[in-house]
């Protein structure tokens, strides 16, 4: 969580610094190259740490009204699901980021792979929080405080 | 495998694994991944293409008028705009409804999120509703009603989300929002007056409390002029002018009303942080979704 802190206030400096040296004269063409970058580090490692704190939008919450074996089946084939994903996002990630090696960003000619290494790295991160998430839920159960439902006093 | 069949199989892994529970932006993901394993497209430049969705400058408005929003409301600032709209329609019948309206109106021409909109009216104004013996359904149902305009009245986030997509000018999205976000927020003023609760009845605001109201607000209601005025005039880009909008808050808003919430402004970036992840990495993975349909 700290990461996408750090991003966000490091693309928020980089478009402010690039604002105020286009406005004065003086343009460093870098900083929007460091915008692009602090942007999709922020995007790529968010992804991976809202799939530890369970913060990714859902269609339905069903598994949260459902209790014991049957949540355990579909919340493990849930996290299979995430955890072939974010393989897939790691190998061929990673792939990519060896492609990418050789073409570069004009104008500082920064290598792209420096940007597209955020994307097997989020797979990496994710494949570790899925497979904690697994082992703790087949151990300690999947149900957790998030279950409780805010809505109940108003509903009813 | 046709290609109906494999818009089929998309569909039916999205909506499918989207039912069973798995988060939005993997049940997308699979489906794509499950269609390249039908056809000659590699999964290396599917995922190529989860970078390039995200891959554009004008999505990196949407962090920004979530920073805005966050350090608004985290900082109390919004309690200012709340007691402004008190003193215009809080002494009409069902006040606390033409409140939770008029708020709305203004907050959606700050942060552009209805999320963050629910979160700051849920937290303020909705347990003096209930105190008032307002119905707690008719509170949900008009704070959820009320923050859809934030969708509409500039800076609306998803017009920043569809304008970066769909290639249409934001600044046009921005001024087409205007008229139907207004008439949205007056059609529920006048529901709320003829068939809403009545609550309790309130003296109306004296001039001198209108005066005090609109002083104490004027700082934070600058930041609409400020975006608007930006984008509209040229100054700036949407996404230049949430970064003016957020350094004018760090450096205005939160030194002069709420000194003491300095040292939480590194929780706010962190929480901002991963709060704009999260619908980033939706249209990352609906990039991706959408160039295998095409």
């Amino acid at each position: 969580m700290m990461l996408c802190g750090v991003c966000i206030a490091g693309f928020t400096s980089s478009v402010f610094l690039d604002v105020v040296t286009r406005t004065i004269g003086l343009p460093v063409l870098w900083l929007q190259l460091a915008t692009t970058g602090f942007f999709a580090w922020g995007v790529f490692i968010g992804m991976a740490v809202a799939t530890r704190r369970i913060d990714h939008l859902n269609l339905v919450e069903i598994t949260k009204r459902i209790r014991g074996s049957k949540r355990t089946c579909i919340e493990v084939f849930n996290r299979t699901i995430m955890l072939l994903v974010a393989l897939t996002m790691l190998v061929f990630g990673v792939q990519n980021f060896m492609n990418d090696l050789g073409s570069f960003r004009a104008p500082s000619l920064i290598p792209l792979a420096t940007y597209t290494a955020s994307v097997p790295v989020a797979g990496a991160l994710i494949v570790m929080f899925c497979v904690e998430q697994l082992v703790n839920g087949l151990i300690n159960g999947f149900e957790g405080p998030e279950d409780a439902d805010d809505f109940v006093g108003i509903v009813r | 495998m046709t290609n109906g069949a494999i818009l089929l199989l998309m569909t039916a892994c999205f909506l499918g694994f989207g039912y069973m529970g798995v988060p939005v932006a993997f049940a997308l993901m699979a489906g794509v991944l499950a269609a390249c394993a039908l056809t000659p497209i590699s999964m290396q430049s599917m995922i190529g293409q989860m970078f390039h969705g995200i891959d554009s400058e004008i999505l990196l408005a949407v962090p920004f008028f979530l920073l805005v929003g966050e350090l608004m409301t985290s900082a109390d600032v919004t309690n200012r705009m709340i007691k402004l709209a008190q003193t215009m329609v809080g002494h009409l019948r069902g006040g606390l409804a033409q409140v939770v309206t008029l708020f709305s109106m203004f907050f959606a021409g700050i942060s552009g999120s209805s999320t963050a909109d629910v979160a700051v009216l849920t937290r303020t104004v909705a347990p003096e509703m209930t105190r008032e013996g307002y119905d707690r359904a008719f509170t949900a149902a008009l704070i959820a009603c009320a923050s859809t305009m934030a969708n509409l009245i500039p800076p609306s986030i998803m017009a920043v989300v569809y304008g970066a997509t769909g290639n249409v000018s934001i600044g046009g999205l921005f001024l087409a929002g205007i008229a139907p976000g207004i008439v949205i927020g007056i059609g529920l003023m006048i529901y709320s007056h003829f068939f809403g609760p009545v609550g309790l009845r309130k003296p109306r605001a004296t001039l001198c409390e209108f005066a005090d109201a609109v002083r104490a607000s004027t700082l934070p209601l600058m930041i609409p002029v400020i975006i608007m005025g930006g984008i509209l005039t040229g100054w700036f880009t949407p996404t230049e002018a949430g970064m003016v909008a957020s350094v004018y808050i760090l450096l205005v808003l939160v030194p002069l009303l709420a000194p003491g919430h300095i040292p939480n402004l590194p929780r706010d970036f962190v929480f901002t942080g991963l709060l704009y992840s999260i619908p980033l990495a939706l249209v990352a993975a609906a990039s991706a979704f959408g160039w295998m349909l095409a």
